[in-house]
């Protein structure tokens, strides 16, 4: 056993795995702890076996950015080490994401609660940008909640560093509808702007509790941007019509962004539409963002811990037979009698919560594994 | 697909183009059914109505007419799923069973349904699976463990799956004549659940209905009496400017006060109401909750890194390396549309040519004097040293 065999060793005795919690493409996700101090942390286990060439690209980027990143606002990666052919990433363990609270209808929203989280992504966000990283998929389902209130940004998977000039940047990042116009565009050479756009996009989500802007293709997503902002003249975004992927998707008016949203106070549409500007150049930057009159306003930002929390946490999420038995004859019928009677919002489909998938893990899972407690 | 030989024989269409969705309609007409179902064919939509599928390129398989020949043709369904048109029924089956013209089976006059899809085979899977439903009704409830209901529904979409693909037929009616007899008692009881379920869905819907109409003509009678509020306001307005000695602004501020304190009476029994008395109350009860650890006013950062002064400046007219030459180049373009700064390129070389080293930035260093050694034509004049 060489020296590097031996301290691989060393790592993985500290860290005790326990339970499944989670799987996605690419990782397993369990819960752990550390085995000196029994401290709660989240093991993320790449499966490296299925692909062909080598380690995925997402799993390489979160490593390489989040050992860079400490921060508290940026989850932490504690650990790295392999077992056999996997490599396990170890993680502070939160309970909940925003988009969960977002979706618990029975929690209230104070604006002091909104200022409080906009300022914790904002913070872990200049400190990316700070460090010449750009994020690149920011959106509530990434901006995960510690048990003490911090909102802290995970998912590394498609930060990059900031490009060296004359070097092409993808433009199939950020999900769709936290997509910024530049992006929908094809521009391959972006700055920071993009994130803050994603934040934008987020911000108006805590104040409607749905997705602002929710295209359902690139093209509709462009189209929906313009319907709720207006289309962009030469004048608001110069250069815009010399991009790649230019189009047209018709004239649409700008209406002032009150009218959606008719509660917020107006320091609040101002940063909101600071983060909305077409134009990247002139799009606010996160530290600006930071000094921004919003803040200082009366409210104050809500102490974390205060900040409402999901009842339902990714814990405790519901035992594995009761997803399974739903699955009732009614559904095979065409045309019989309607389905669930509670209208479920709609949401994008990579969603871990979502039912869909969490139902066809299940039933997976049953036919392979005997069922405990029965 | 050799399973599916009971397709064979239908789809002849012009141009021989199969399934081809091109001429059909948008909107189906809906055509007066002549034959009544006897065997659950045609799938009906809420309303109770049955979509039938319709086409530009229908042909009757049996008689070659095609819409052209007869624009009033309406192909209809047999029990064996085979198509045929109406006149060809009437010709074939009025005088008793008959056997079908392709596959020969006996088939009646009335075993003839409308056509829903597009793709008889799901017709056939409609029906067959609406069937089976009826007969295998049981619920999670009526199983010890969930091992056996799986065992169970896996058992149903054998069946399912038998009959759709005309596997063991004769074998698969006995196994459901052989359940049915075994679980009769309970078939009919959820049948009676199912029932009182979608009774009391019903029953729901219609008093969330009725809530609603009230509510709106709550409103309207608000509204209603808002409005002659105010005209009787006006006009007593203008019958004590008429009649009394008094300052016309103060009178006119007094009934000012007396609107508003209505119109606030107004909204609070409207909220008793129930119109979103539920946020109201827990807004309530956050802001109580809210008030216990009191709130800091907002810090923009809560480290120190701005808090020291950068030791080196960008040169105020950019650079001229060889790298950010494109982007130099092309003000304008589309760089500068996607957002992309050259600076920020500059700042961060910079930055990390000095961050790495634990070094305050060029601290006290001067390109003139000895020490360490920087090459001079970094420091020369692409650096501007703060003062």
């Amino acid at each position: 056993m060489d020296a590097v065999e031996r301290a691989n060793v060393e790592r993985q005795k500290r860290w005790v795995k326990d339970q499944k919690v989670g799987e996605g493409t690419y990782a397993v996700v369990y819960r752990g702890r550390e085995a000196s101090t029994g401290r709660k942390v989240a093991i993320k286990k790449i499966k490296v076996g299925q692909f062909k060439d080598g380690l995925d690209m997402s799993a390489v980027r979160e490593v390489k950015y989040l050992r860079e990143l400490k921060h508290q606002n940026v989850i932490e990666l504690l650990d790295v080490f392999s077992s056999k052919t996997n490599l396990n990433l170890v993680l502070e363990f939160l309970d909940s994401d925003l988009e969960m609270i977002i979706k618990d209808r029975s929690l209230v929203f104070l604006p002091a609660d909104i200022k409080s989280w906009m300022a914790m992504t904002f913070r872990g966000l200049e400190f990316c940008h700070r460090n010449f990283v750009l994020h690149r998929d920011l959106k509530p389902n990434n901006l995960l909640i510690a048990s003490d209130g911090q909102l802290k940004i995970a998912d590394f998977g498609l930060a990059r560093d900031f490009a060296d000039p004359g070097y092409k940047m993808t433009c199939q990042v950020i999900t769709r509808w936290y997509r910024p116009p530049e992006l929908l565009f094809g521009c391959r050479y972006y700055g920071t702007a993009v994130d803050i756009w994603s934040v934008g996009c987020i911000f108006a989500e805590l104040m409607l509790r749905t997705p602002y802007l929710a295209g359902e293709s690139d093209m509709d997503q462009l189209k929906t941007i313009f319907r709720a902002l207006g289309t962009p003249t030469e004048q608001d975004w110069p250069g815009h019509t010399k991009l790649p992927d230019y189009i047209t998707v018709g004239q649409f008016p700008k209406t002032p962004l009150r009218d959606l949203f008719t509660a917020a106070s107006p320091d609040a549409l101002n940063l909101l539409s600071k983060c909305l500007i077409y134009e990247p150049r002139r799009r606010i930057s996160a530290k600006d963002a930071l000094h921004h009159q919003y803040f200082f306003a009366q409210p104050h930002p809500s102490y974390p811990s205060k900040l409402p929390k999901c009842a339902t946490q990714l814990a405790t999420a519901q035992p594995l037979e009761e997803v399974d038995a739903n699955v009732d004859m009614e559904s095979t019928v065409a045309g019989g009698k309607g389905g669930p009677i509670k209208a479920r919002p709609k949401r994008k489909l990579n969603s871990p919560y979502d039912d869909s998938k969490s139902r066809s893990i299940a039933r997976r899972l049953d036919f392979t594994q005997p069922i405990p407690g029965s | 697909m050799a399973s599916r030989s009971w397709l064979q024989g239908k789809t002849v269409k012009k141009g021989g183009a199969v399934g081809s969705n091109g001429h059909t309609r948008p909107t189906t007409p809906q055509v007066q059914s002549t034959s009544t179902t006897i065997f659950g064919g045609g799938v009906k939509d809420p309303s109770g109505r049955t979509a039938e599928y319709f086409s530009m390129d229908d042909q009757c398989p049996v008689c070659k007419s095609d819409r052209y020949l007869n624009p009033k043709l309406r192909l209809l369904v047999s029990s064996c799923y085979h198509k045929m048109c109406e006149s060809c029924i009437d010709r074939l089956f009025t005088l008793g069973p008959a056997p079908c013209p392709i596959c020969n089976t006996v088939l009646r006059k009335l075993a003839f349904t409308p056509q829903t899809f597009e793709d008889l085979g799901v017709e056939k899977e409609v029906a067959i699976r609406r069937r089976i439903a009826k007969e295998f009704n049981k619920r999670r409830e009526d199983f010890n463990d969930l091992r056996s209901f799986n065992d169970y529904l896996e058992q149903v979409e054998d069946i399912a799956f038998n009959l759709i693909n005309d596997i063991d037929v004769p074998e698969t009616e006995k196994r459901i004549a052989v359940y049915k007899a075994a679980n009769a008692a309970l078939i009919t009881l959820n049948l009676q659940r199912e029932e009182a379920y979608a009774l009391a869905l019903k029953e729901q819907e219609e008093f969330e209905r009725h809530e609603r109409e009230q509510r709106a003509a709550e409103l309207l009678r608000e509204e209603e009496t808002e409005r002659a509020e105010k005209e009787k306001e006006r006009q007593e307005i203008i019958d004590k400017l008429e009649t009394s000695e008094k300052d016309a602004a103060k009178l006119i501020a007094k009934s000012r006060a007396n609107t508003l304190k209505r119109s606030s009476n107004r909204v609070s029994s409207m909220s008793r109401l129930g119109l979103g008395v539920d946020y109201a109350k827990m807004l309530k009860t956050r802001s109580k909750t809210a008030s216990t650890v009191l709130d800091v006013p907002h810090v923009p950062f809560q480290d120190n890194w701005y808090s020291f002064e950068d030791m080196y400046v960008l040169k105020p007219g950019g650079y001229d390396d060889l790298y950010s030459e494109t982007v130099r180049k092309d003000r304008e373009g589309i760089m500068r549309g996607g957002g992309y700064r050259v600076e920020e390129a500059w700042e961060r070389a910079l930055r990390f040519a000095v961050a790495g080293l634990d070094l305050l930035p060029l601290e006290g260093l001067d390109p003139t004097s000895e020490g360490i050694q920087i090459e001079p034509s970094l420091v020369g004049g692409d650096i501007v040293l703060a003062s």
